[in-house]
């Protein structure tokens, strides 16, 4: 056991920091077109895509670097690439599943942003039960045709393309009459509706398809097999590394303590109150230790073990970390945590979605999380099951089956 | 960066469960429960010969030169098995022993210590209870011989077995850390009965207890940074041998879960069981995370160190309180039974949160240390 990075680790860091240093926006970029030129610097420089083999425009390098880099933006503030959930999670998707046809038609564009892509599990009445989803495809031929409707799309304003669970065959269980397809989001048949969030912005969407057609060469995988896929696509949203969030909320942390030294009561800063500092403690603590899991879990990528159901572990305690770590904060700043536009320097916090905000969208976004990629009863569901072996719970659909 | 255990460390810790699954089951456990002395002089002496003792004192004084990480994998086994006796207190005696002492001092008791035949302890709490080294109360008045120590010290660890009790004191020069022995003139001890009979206290009294100028450890006035290093050390020993006693706990529970039946099903299989045994597992990971990022860190004096160690315990202790306690509750009754193992982890976790600082003292260091 070494904790130290090794001098190359080092060494890289510090070219990462340079670059940042030179390269960083120094205002907010809220137009599209000036984040996807964003994206496009930072993929150019090698910092996006960075575990994507190279064969499919990627780097192929560690996930330690991967890992630096993530730090090093938190730690400036940088704005985060966009397509988070293409080049996270659907993108490796394709590797692992698709045909060589759709790697060399769908990777590098996703890479680059120049097509941003959406995900279309969850539906009103599939949400933790997504196997219950009855979006339908129908086989066509050289193509299928799609009916039904998508809930809670992310990006669904601005993608171009979706990943799509449907069901194909409604005569079998549930779970293996599902298909997965790539679908073109820019066509007469699909219906994006923007869906404002508790924060006040519109970042998902719901997605209605009427007759909207797939073409048969964006079948991944083989007809029934999409259930199988989607775990796929799970497992990597959850076994995400997780280090770049922590020096976020550490960020944040260092923006607390500023807070409490300008912000006075009962005749004293905050920082001078034993309940304050006592509170502060506790959350520096587990601050430190979501950081020490963080680099316990990057350690084990590198050295070549794939998390598994154990990454369930890591994604149920940074979510559930973060609801008490801005909760805590925003008992601390009483009404100034309230503000949703920042007037004063302490303000300003990074979001765990990587955008600026304020406190209180930072803690409002913490709500998130443990929704999200399964909530956290769904995580403790599969800890329980997958990683402690305890026996499966008695449920009506397992009655059934 | 490697967080993993090298095939070494796996090695020692494996031989340790091995050894202690073996010579230290729940019945041995209970049998020194009821034992007026505590602890075996017999498994003191197998320790010394696995070289447990010795294992991070130097070499040239009967020790294997390890550190902190080595002796947190062990005492994690320890606190797993609930081993009642002197192995944290030996340790940070003989380290601060190790560190500061004259060749005469590393000369009598490294080697007495490496080899089983000297205990040792420390005496840290005065009446406040204030963990502070600046708030040591005890007086080292100077003597013609030496010194004379007045005052008196509660909570101290195993004192009846120790040989040698190291007792910080206010003397003209300042903050000192003296070697005394518990059965010198002036100095009576009165054994407290505690929630955990795995551990022993005293409360030490001195009434000009003459020490001689020759059981000064280090320079006079100079103890404040060895009782800050031998702080750290305790905190993240009591941290893994929590560790320990939590995951103990928590292997139970989910054996339990998985065997026991209501209402036609193992309980394991209602997610209420099952969601409590998901967030023990998530406290018990989180706090392997910080015991090992803690002792690594002060084996290799990494920049936060300090700051790590109070994490760990600051950490662990709330870990370890909260799962041994939810081990009880997946058990129902039979976990509120004398005879069911349960409570020998929950109490020594108990027992350790409020050692070598509690979680108040902790956070407290840590916003210190991060918002000044
Ligand atoms: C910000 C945000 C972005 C999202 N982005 C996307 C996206 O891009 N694409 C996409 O497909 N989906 C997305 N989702 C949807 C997300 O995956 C679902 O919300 C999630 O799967 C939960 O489903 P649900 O909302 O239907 O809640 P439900 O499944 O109805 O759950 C309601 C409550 O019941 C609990 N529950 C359900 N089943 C069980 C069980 N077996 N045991 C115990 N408790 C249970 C849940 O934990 C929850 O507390 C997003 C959600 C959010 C909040």
């Amino acid at each position: 056991m070494d904790l130290n990075y090794s001098p190359e680790d080092r060494a890289f860091r510090a070219e990462v920091r340079r670059w940042l240093e030179t390269n960083v926006p120094k205002q907010e970029l809220p137009a599209l077109e000036d984040r996807k030129a964003w994206h496009r610097r930072l993929y150019e420089a090698g910092y996006v895509g960075m575990l994507w083999p190279k064969a499919y425009g990627g780097w192929g390098t560690t996930p330690m670097r991967q890992a630096i880099v993530q730090d090093e933006m938190a730690r400036v503030g940088a704005p985060p690439p966009i397509n988070g959930l293409g080049i996270g999670f659907i993108g490796p998707t394709i590797i692992v599943h698709g045909t060589d046809w759709q790697k060399q038609r769908y990777l590098k564009k996703m890479l680059t942003a120049e097509e941003i892509w959406c995900q279309l599990y969850s539906e009103p009445n599939a949400g933790s039960d997504l196997a219950s989803l009855k979006t339908r495809a129908e086989d066509q031929g050289d193509h299928f045709l799609v009916n039904g409707q998508k809930i809670w799309t992310s990006a669904g304003p601005i993608a171009d393309w979706g990943i799509l669970l449907a069901r194909t065959d409604s005569k079998v269980a549930k779970h293996r009459g599902i298909s997965c397809l790539l679908l073109n989001m820019r066509q007469p048949g699909v219906e994006v509706r923007p869906l404002k969030q508790i924060t006040g912005h519109a970042l998902f969407s719901e997605v209605f398809m009427t007759n909207a057609r797939a073409d048969r060469r964006d079948l991944i995988g083989a007809v029934g097999q999409g259930w199988e896929i989607a775990q796929t696509t799970l497992g990597y949203e959850r076994g995400a590394n997780s280090l770049g969030r922590v020096t976020r909320y550490a960020a944040a942390f260092h923006q607390l303590v500023r807070a409490t030294r300008e912000l006075r009561r009962g005749g004293r800063p905050l920082i001078e109150d034993p309940a304050v500092r006592a509170k502060m403690g506790r959350m520096f603590a587990e601050l430190e230790v979501q950081r020490y899991a963080a680099l316990r879990v990057l350690s084990a990528l590198q050295n070549g073990e794939s998390p598994g159901a154990a990454s369930s572990i890591t994604k149920l305690s940074y979510t559930e970390f973060e609801k008490r770590y801005y909760e805590t904060a925003l008992e601390i700043l009483g009404p100034w945590g309230q503000l949703m536009s920042s007037r004063e320097e302490f303000e300003d916090v990074d979001t765990s979605s990587g955008e600026p905000g304020t406190w209180a969208t930072a803690f409002l976004w913490a709500r998130a999380g443990t929704i999200y990629s399964g909530s956290s009863e769904i995580q403790k569901n599969i800890i329980g099951e997958r990683v402690l072996g305890l026996p499966k719970e008695v449920r009506a659909d397992r009655l059934k089956a | 960066m490697d967080f993993s255990f090298s095939p070494d460390q796996r090695l020692l810790r494996d031989s340790a469960r091995a050894f202690l699954d073996e010579h230290a089951k729940p019945a041995a456990v209970r049998l020194l429960w009821d034992d007026p002395r505590g602890e075996s002089e017999a498994l003191w002496k197998e320790m010394a010969q696995l070289g447990w003792l010795g294992l991070a004192l130097p070499e040239a004084y009967g020790g294997s030169g390890l550190g902190m990480l080595e002796a947190a994998i062990l005492l994690h086994e320890l606190g797993r098995a609930g081993y009642p006796g002197p192995y944290l207190p030996t340790l940070l005696a003989a380290a601060a022993i190790g560190a500061a002492g004259s060749e005469g001092q590393k000369a009598r008791w490294l080697p007495a210590i490496a080899t089983g035949e000297a205990r040792a302890s420390v005496a840290l709490l005065d009446a406040e209870l204030d963990w502070r080294p600046e708030a040591t109360a005890m007086r080292a008045e100077k003597t013609g011989a030496g010194f004379a120590l007045s005052g008196r010290k509660h909570f101290v660890p195993w004192a009846h077995v120790a040989r040698v009790l190291l007792v910080p004191a206010r003397a003209p020069e300042g903050l000192t850390l003296f070697l005394v022995d518990p059965g010198a003139g002036g100095l009576t001890q009165t054994p407290a009965q505690a929630m955990d009979p795995g551990t022993r206290w005293s409360t030490m009294t001195f009434e000009r207890t003459p020490v001689g100028a020759d059981a000064v450890l280090g320079a006079p006035g100079q103890a404040g940074p060895l009782l800050d290093a031998l702080l750290r050390q305790g905190a993240v020993g009591a941290a893994a041998e929590m560790l320990g006693a939590a995951r103990r706990c928590l292997d139970l529970s989910v054996e339990y879960a998985k065997v026991r039946e209501q209402f036609g099903q193992p309980i394991g299989s209602f997610q209420a069981i099952r969601h409590k045994c998901a967030e023990m597992l998530l406290e018990v990971e989180n706090s392997h995370s910080a015991v090992y990022y803690a002792a690594w860190a002060l084996d290799a004096r990494s920049e936060d160190h300090e700051l790590a160690a109070s994490v760990a315990k600051a950490y662990v202790g709330d870990a370890a309180r909260r799962v041994c306690g939810e081990s009880i509750q997946v058990h129902g009754g039979i976990g509120f039974t004398w005879e069911y193992d349960l409570h020998i982890y929950f109490k020594r976790a108990k027992a350790l949160e409020a050692q070598y600082g509690d979680g108040d003292y902790h956070r407290e260091l840590i916003v210190r240390r991060v918002a000044a």
